[in-house]
């Protein structure tokens, strides 16, 4: 067994897909993993791929001829997953993928057809569940700055949106977790960027004070609720209370 | 208790009118696709987006409000009545403004559910409305989602105005029988509910005709695969007079037709502006639960009605809650009664998913929801002659008939079953509810288990299934989670107003 291995980035994953597809090993002798290795077993030997902007793009533009566009859309989308399999369900499924062109994405009845959709339709729920629960807090000079702290790394997946919806409005969105922003100057495109510690502290800074609309907010929430109903569990499911951690409405 | 307007704080008018504004279910932000615009604040997406959820489990998507909760009228079963001493509140438009775009930028909302008391009469306050929905599109520049209430007697043209600025516009039935609402509504009357049900819908025919699309509003797609949906019989509705029978009558006098633009409105309402939006979203109505003495069916059909009449997008059901003690209500210590509620969704939604009309599913002699079933599962009970269906061979209506196969898993079923044949391993992993579908179905000729097709036999099994549901809707404080996906097996993301109610059973 050879085991073809990579750091978890886009184009460090679709190398990788294209090194092991290459290889000619045979596709029952060879697995996909990301790194870091915790642990590597005695019959297998490793290979390290480094990311080859030109190699990933060869990818991406063969699931888009030979597959369809919706297929690269779901495998970045599987791409960004937090779930550390990643990188092995997308392979198997592009399997199935190469062989059959589009009508693969019917074949569901295929284990690794139905694990990859199932892992889109996961990534896919968090990005969708963040551009509901995001908040922003004003800060001076009318930045608006929100942070999550996501499982799977929904920045480019939900940036976007907020891009078409907040056009004119300077704001910031930063994941916590691998302290990355999508930045976005009013009537501007958003980038990405690392930030730095200061930065990342600057952007920490606790609400203003004199921003009367939290407030506003929490009594509002309070008093919409119908007392004859109340059902926290069902409130729970809907609202897991992991990612009530940067929502207004909920902080104490 | 008489307190001065202007001693209340932005905050104490804000709670009081949440407040006030909470019964009202319809908090959905679904229905239209708007890009947003530099320059201005705001989008909307038409599978709608839920910014939170409140201590009772319900999706937050719009800042809910009234204007007013002032009000001269006096319905009985609601709490801003004129008989009523409590603390009145009304909101100017600019503080109603301010707080749309400062909650919108910070991703609390999705937009405004703007309703109100009758302050002073009903024209009064539809201008109030509309003032406050003008400043809100023009001068705050918001391209966000707008829900307003049409005020039961206010002028037209108020209203023909409100519904060029609203995605959508709802006026609340209540009550589904001019007996009733004689009786609980005393200020209201069927015409001055269903006038303007009526005019809004014109409006809409004619803003749809303008731009090339069909008079009826889009159904769920899927749609297309049925025949006699309550969407393909509406031109010509199913129902006869006697199940109509105490209904509201339709309204007759149809508001004048106004010819696509060119000019001249000589009717009695401004012409169209052609191309201009007018509630793009649909209009929709509620209806209470238990407050009178409406049977299911009586409620079923007025909703079949509803929407084949009037093409609403949405009818939305609110169990009774006392708030009032009245001789003409049920007693205040009487539980909502969210079984029935959740019985009438599920029932909603297979008249508009699954391709089922009202009587089909209940009759002058059943009137009632099964307690312990679910309506298609004893749908189905009713006509074991159908069934098992062959996984291979039964269209996509026949499998959408089977009871733990939803529109997602019967297309799943179309599309997969031409590369391979499916298998029973198969059709779970497609989301299918074994534990209820293996009665009604046979995969390769076979059943799952040799099982007796036999009515006393199912329901035995059925029903200890579905009374955990039922018990734990009737005990919300224990419930668990049931989640629309699982049980509806949609594609599509299903609207946040329907996640609120996805406490269904497997349908
Ligand atoms: S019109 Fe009737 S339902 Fe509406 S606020 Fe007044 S009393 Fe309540």
């Amino acid at each position: 067994m050879t085991v073809f291995t990579c750091e978890d980035s886009p184009d460090a994953m679709l190398t990788c897909i294209y090194d092991a597809w290459d290889s000619r090993l045979g596709h029952r002798n060879i697995r996909l993993m990301l790194e870091p290795l915790y642990e590597t077993e005695l019959f297998c030997s490793y290979r390290h791929i480094d990311a080859d902007s030109e190699k990933a793009g060869k990818v991406v533009r063969s699931i888009q001829k030979k597959i369809s566009p919706g297929a690269w859309r779901m495998v970045y989308r599987c791409a960004m997953s937090s779930n550390p399999e990643k990188l092995e369900i997308i392979y198997r499924f592009l399997l199935y993928g190469f062989a059959y062109g589009s009508p693969a994405l019917q074949m569901l009845q295929e284990p690794a057809v139905a694990a990859f959709f199932e892992l889109d339709r996961r990534t896919g729920n968090e990005a969708h569940r963040f551009m509901e629960f995001i908040r922003f807090v004003s800060f001076p000079g009318d930045v608006l700055v929100s942070h999550i702290s996501p499982k799977s790394d929904v920045l480019t997946l939900t940036a976007p949106y907020f891009s078409d919806r907040l056009p004119s409005e300077h704001w910031i969105i930063i994941d916590d977790t691998r302290r990355t922003a999508a930045v976005h100057p009013r009537d501007g495109e958003f980038y990405l960027t690392r930030l730095s510690q200061e930065e990342f502290d600057r952007l920490s800074a606790p609400a203003r004070e004199d921003d009367p609309y939290p407030d506003l907010w929490k009594g509002f929430f309070r008093y919409i609720s119908i007392k004859a109903r109340e059902n926290k569990r069902c409130q729970r499911g809907f609202l897991p209370l992991w990612m009530r951690k940067h929502v207004t409405e909920f902080e104490p | 208790m008489e307190v001065k307007q202007n001693d209340l704080s932005l905050q104490e008018k804000l709670n009081i009118l949440a407040d006030a504004a909470k019964y009202d279910v319809a908090c959905t932000s679904s229905g239209v696709d708007r890009r947003g615009k530099k320059g201005s604040l705001g989008n909307s997406l038409s599978a709608g987006i839920c910014h939170s959820f409140s201590a009772d489990g319900r999706c937050i998507s719009l800042l809910k409000i009234l204007l007013s909760n002032d009000c001269v009228y006096d319905c009985k079963y609601c709490i801003n009545r004129v008989s009523n001493d409590t603390v009145r509140a009304t909101f100017t438009p600019e503080e109603i403004c301010t707080l749309v775009t400062e909650f919108y930028r910070r991703n609390y909302i999705e937009g405004l559910f703007l309703s109100s008391g009758v302050v002073k009469n009903p024209a009064y306050t539809a201008e109030l409305m509309y003032r406050t929905i003008f400043l809100l599109r023009t001068r705050y520049h918001f391209n966000g989602y707008v829900h307003v209430k049409a005020i039961p007697n206010a002028p037209a043209e108020l209203i023909q105005e409100l519904g060029y600025l609203a995605d959508r516009m709802s006026i609340n039935l209540e009550l589904p029988t001019g007996e009733s609402l004689r009786r609980l509504a005393p200020h209201k009357s069927p015409s001055s509910i269903l006038r303007p049900i009526a005019q809004i819908q014109s409006g809409i025919e004619n803003y749809r005709l303008s731009i090339g699309k069909e008079r009826k509003m889009e159904r769920h797609r899927t749609n297309r695969y049925l025949s006699g949906t309550i969407f393909d019989t509406a031109a010509n509705p199913q129902l006869n007079s006697r199940e109509t029978a105490g209904l509201l009558p339709p309204h007759t006098e149809t508001p004048a037709r106004i010819p696509p633009a060119r000019g001249s409105g000589s009717g009695p309402l401004p012409a169209v502006r052609e191309g201009k939006p007018f509630v793009p979203a649909g209009q929709s109505t509620q209806m209470i639960v238990g407050a009178a003495r409406e049977t299911d069916f009586q409620l079923l059909t007025a909703s079949q009605y509803m929407y084949q009449i009037y093409d609403l997008k949405r009818v939305f059901y609110s169990a009774y809650i006392p708030l009032n003690e009245d001789p003409a209500l049920p007693s205040a210590d009487t539980a909502p009664p969210l079984l029935r509620e959740h019985r009438l969704y599920q029932a909603d939604w297979l008249l508009r998913y699954y391709g089922f009309q009202a009587s089909d599913l209940l009759s002058e002699d059943r009137p009632s929801f099964n307690v312990l079933l679910d309506p298609k599962c004893d749908w189905a009970l009713r006509h074991l002659e159908l069934f098992p269906v062959e996984i291979s061979r039964a269209d996509y209506s026949q499998l959408l008939k089977v009871p733990g196969i939803g529109v997602k898993s019967a297309m799943r079923i179309v599309s997969s079953r031409r590369t391979a044949p499916l298998s029973f391993e198969h059709l779970k992993r497609m989301g299918v509810v074994l534990k209820r579908a293996k009665y009604f179905i046979t995969c390769g000729g076979k059943m799952m288990y040799r099982i007796p097709i036999e009515e006393n036999f199912i329901t035995r099994q059925l029903v200890g299934e579905d009374r955990k549901t039922a018990w734990e809707l009737e005990h919300p404080d224990s419930y668990r989670q049931l989640s629309l996906f699982d049980d509806f097996h949609f594609h599509v993301q299903p609207q946040p107003d329907d996640l609120m109610k996805s406490a269904t059973g497997q349908l």
